[in-house]
């Protein structure tokens, strides 16, 4: 038990901050928000290059086959720069295939993942957002070689540049977590269509409208019908380094704030002297620090353990409730120059409000919790893990 | 980062719930309910003190085992959710090892971790306890020896101590945190005088694990107590500098961890304890109710994360700058929150104390809503301690 960053940890932690110092800026994350693709190509393959992207993917398909909490430490670090990078949705179902696919879509997909060529998407929520088995109605149906796709997916991020979205579909007639397969579906194929929405974060996720769309079998990911603890695996290891992604961003609005009120004066002494306003910050911390521990301990949990999912919904619903509050404090440090558009700390403001409000509301993690402590046998005890059902 | 304990800390684990398991019977849980310390606890505590488990990570020259300071927590952590504490040393030891001379080394820390001796805190006065401007108890140089004149609050365990941590003013012309030094006096040194006070947590008494669970505290009169200079720790006029090491130690470990997180576990044991079955229903399968003990329950994994935030701290020597602070924030808040929920899901059964026929666990949580919040009274208040984190460890300007 050490739960402080080791030495390789803070190696890699220190590369991908000081990298990213030099090159990105809030500048080109605002760039990029009125952008068509969303992220500068040159900078995807810069950080393909540094192995950012198969960070996570075996090396035999050209990753570095290091764990989950390598990536959480670089995300949590392009959350602090408000990097424009698609990496959580390309890394997410990259690590899914890794995981769950068949050698032949491995070496097929994960290569020009790790190299940069290739992005992706994954596709779970539908019109009803909830994050559980029962909200799948999108249907795959097999014909001959190729499955028939129809369905809507919602909130799929950044759809518009991926080539690849893994899609959970369900086999008609069948209810719950029975029926649900992943399909590894080209964004070109006939009958998909995308949306983009126009969101907090102004950033490119999208509705994708599945009309008749043939998909090869060759496509599934793991075994027809047996798909829920696969989907379930890829949303929370999407759960999890979204929230150390969003961690990194709240942290760096309360550092910026607290750097404000060193300086901005009033009534002859600078803000930060006032109790009222040096407890808010200090609260702000503290609640960073409670997100970034659970987000720490979820991601070590799926890297070490069978089943975090407890981890994970603590993490989340915690980061749901607590950062946006932090960020808040910033807009109210800040005061009427925080509600400008030109200044700074209400992009971070924004970019956590929308994380908050993706992969699960606190109330479905909690339900999840409610469930994995009250619902099965046995006693709980802090510490010792607790699986969710 | 690695979240696990390892296989010997899983053993050492193993090891003392095995002991616990023996050697805690209903007998001696019956003792530690009617009278606190009696006889089968202190044959239990001797056991423990056999065993080399009051002090792992303490020095071996001092009776310790040179060992590390998680050991010393996961053992500290199984004693104190059966009511044993363990913490070698207490309060006050941690502050003569770092601030002491090598005769007081010698004179106090073996027998204070071994429990032979031990200190209650002479801090607080009726003018008040964090704002040392308002100190008054005054000690004055007598030749060898130095006169002790003051009153001193909430001097907890002082009937049971033998000895006391005094701060008192050696300067009268100082201000605030200057001119204070720091006394070991034993407790049988004529002109102490103790004299209860009841908490509302007394009558009927507490039960066993209640958050805080205090129900007395005392006041400590000094009049013209002569002690020799020896009992002078450290330099004169430094006290303030030394008490502050030993408050940041005082405000992290185990037992300030479990008193602010074990009803979030109790709650759930007890609604899903079929036992229960009739009374719990109404929160089993409440949405609501399930959704406010989850969010209770994530909240105390952050008491246990920045627990052990601070044990990896001090396994690596670093530095605390406001961790500790940031924790006896976020605990006894934490702590109160739940206490408040817990009363809020048991409705009328929560007002039952310990005695009434149809209490439940012994009017546990009806008690602990008349204590969790004093958590975040004592040893720094929840607003010193946001004060703390922000000058220390996010380098805010002082406001005064």
């Amino acid at each position: 038990m050490d739960i402080l960053l080791n030495e390789e940890e803070q190696m890699v932690r220190d590369a991908a901050r000081s990298f990213l110092e030099s090159e990105t800026s809030t500048k080109l994350a605002r760039e990029m928000e009125k952008d068509p693709l969303g992220y500068p190509p040159a900078l995807w393959k810069q950080i393909a290059d540094l192995g950012w992207v198969g960070m996570c993917i075996p090396d035999q398909y050209g990753g570095q086959g290091l764990g989950l909490t390598y990536l959480g430490l670089v995300l949590e670090e392009v959350g602090r720069a408000i990097a424009p990078l698609p990496l959580h949705s390309t890394t997410v179902p990259a690590i899914t295939i890794a995981e769950f696919g068949s050698e032949e879509i491995k070496q097929a997909v994960l290569p020009g993942v790790c190299s940069g060529d290739t992005l992706l998407a994954f596709a779970f929520q539908e019109r009803d957002p909830r994050i559980i088995a029962d909200a799948i109605k999108t249907t795959a149906v097999l014909e001959g070689d190729n499955y028939v796709v129809n369905g809507t997916k919602m909130f799929v991020d950044n759809i518009n540049t991926a080539s690849k979205v893994l899609t959970v579909v369900r086999k008609p007639g069948t209810t719950g977590r029975d029926g649900l397969s992943l399909l590894l579906i080209d964004t070109d194929a006939a009958g998909l269509t995308q949306t983009l929405e126009v969101t907090t974060a102004k950033d490119k996720q999208g509705r994708v409208d599945l009309n008749n769309v043939k998909v090869p079998k060759s496509a599934l990911i793991g075994e027809e019908g047996k798909g829920w603890p696969i989907a379930e695996k890829m949303l929370d290891v999407a759960t999890a380094l979204l929230v150390i992604q969003m961690e990194g961003t709240a942290r760096k609005d309360a550092e910026i704030t607290i750097a404000y009120a060193k300086e901005r004066t009033a009534f002859g002494r600078p803000i930060g002297a006032f109790q009222s306003v040096a407890h808010m910050l200090a609260d702000a911390i503290m609640w960073c620090d409670g997100a970034q521990l659970l987000g720490y301990e979820a991601l070590w949990a799926l890297e070490n353990r069978g089943n975090a999912g407890l981890e994970v919904s603590q993490a989340k619903s915690f980061a749901n409730d607590r950062l946006l509050p932090a960020c808040r404090i910033g807009q109210q440090i800040h005061g009427g120059i925080g509600f400008m558009m030109e200044f700074d700390i209400a992009l971070y403001y924004r970019r956590v409000a929308a994380s908050t409000m993706r992969l699960g509301t606190s109330f479905e993690h909690r339900a999840r919790i409610a469930a994995a402590l009250i619902d099965q046998p046995g006693t709980v005890r802090l510490g010792e893990p607790i699986a969710t059902l | 980062m690695e979240f696990a304990y390892t296989p010997a800390q899983r053993a050492l684990q193993k090891e003392v719930q095995d002991f616990i398991a023996k050697e805690v019977t209903p007998e001696v849980e019956a003792e530690q309910d009617e009278i606190g310390r009696g006889p089968l606890v202190e044959a239990v505590y001797d056991k423990i003190k056999a065993n080399g488990w009051r002090a792992i990570s303490w020095p071996k020259q001092y009776g310790g085992q040179d060992g590390n300071r998680l050991d010393q927590y996961i053992v500290e952590e199984e004693f104190a959710r059966v009511g044993f504490s363990v913490g070698g040393g207490g309060s006050g030891a941690p502050t003569i090892l770092a601030g002491g001379n090598q005769e007081q080394k010698d004179k106090y820390i073996a027998k204070l971790i071994s429990g032979e001796w031990s200190f209650c805190q002479g801090f607080t006065e009726p003018q008040g306890g964090a704002d040392l401007a308002g100190l008054q108890c005054r000690a004055v140089k007598d030749g060898d020896d130095y006169i002790i004149n003051g009153q001193k609050m909430y001097t907890t365990g002082a009937h049971r101590a033998t000895h006391i941590y005094l701060m008192a003013r050696t300067d009268p012309d100082s201000k605030r945190n200057a001119g204070i030094s720091i006394f070991l006096i034993p407790m049988d040194t004529p002109g102490i005088t103790v004299r209860p006070l009841w908490s509302i947590q007394n009558e009927p008494r507490a039960p066993r694990g209640t958050t805080y669970g205090e129900n007395r505290t005392n006041e400590t009169f000094f009049e013209d107590v002569r002690v020799p200079a020896n009992c002078l720790l450290g330099e004169e006029n430094n006290g303030w500098n030394l008490s502050a090491m030993g408050l940041n130690l005082d405000r992290v470990g185990a037992s300030r961890y479990l008193i602010s997180v074990r009803r979030d576990e109790d709650i759930v044991n007890w609604v899903k304890d079929p036992a229960n079955a009739d009374l719990a229903a109404n929160i089993k399968d409440n949405p609501s109710a399930r959704d406010r003990i989850a969010e209770c329950w994530t909240e105390a994994q952050v008491c246990r994360l920045m627990t052990l935030r601070s044990m990896s701290i001090v396994e690596h020597e670093g530095k605390f700058t406001y961790e500790g602070s940031a924790e006896k924030v976020w605990a006894p808040e934490h702590g109160v929150k739940t206490t408040e929920t817990i009363a809020a899901l048991l409705g009328p059964y929560a007002q039952l104390l310990n005695g009434a026929e149809d209490a439940i666990e012994s009017g546990l949580y009806a008690h602990n809503v008349m204590g969790a919040f004093q958590s975040g009274i004592n040893h720094g208040s929840t607003q010193i301690m946001r004060d703390q984190v922000a000058l220390r460890g996010l380098g805010l300007p002082r406001s005064r």
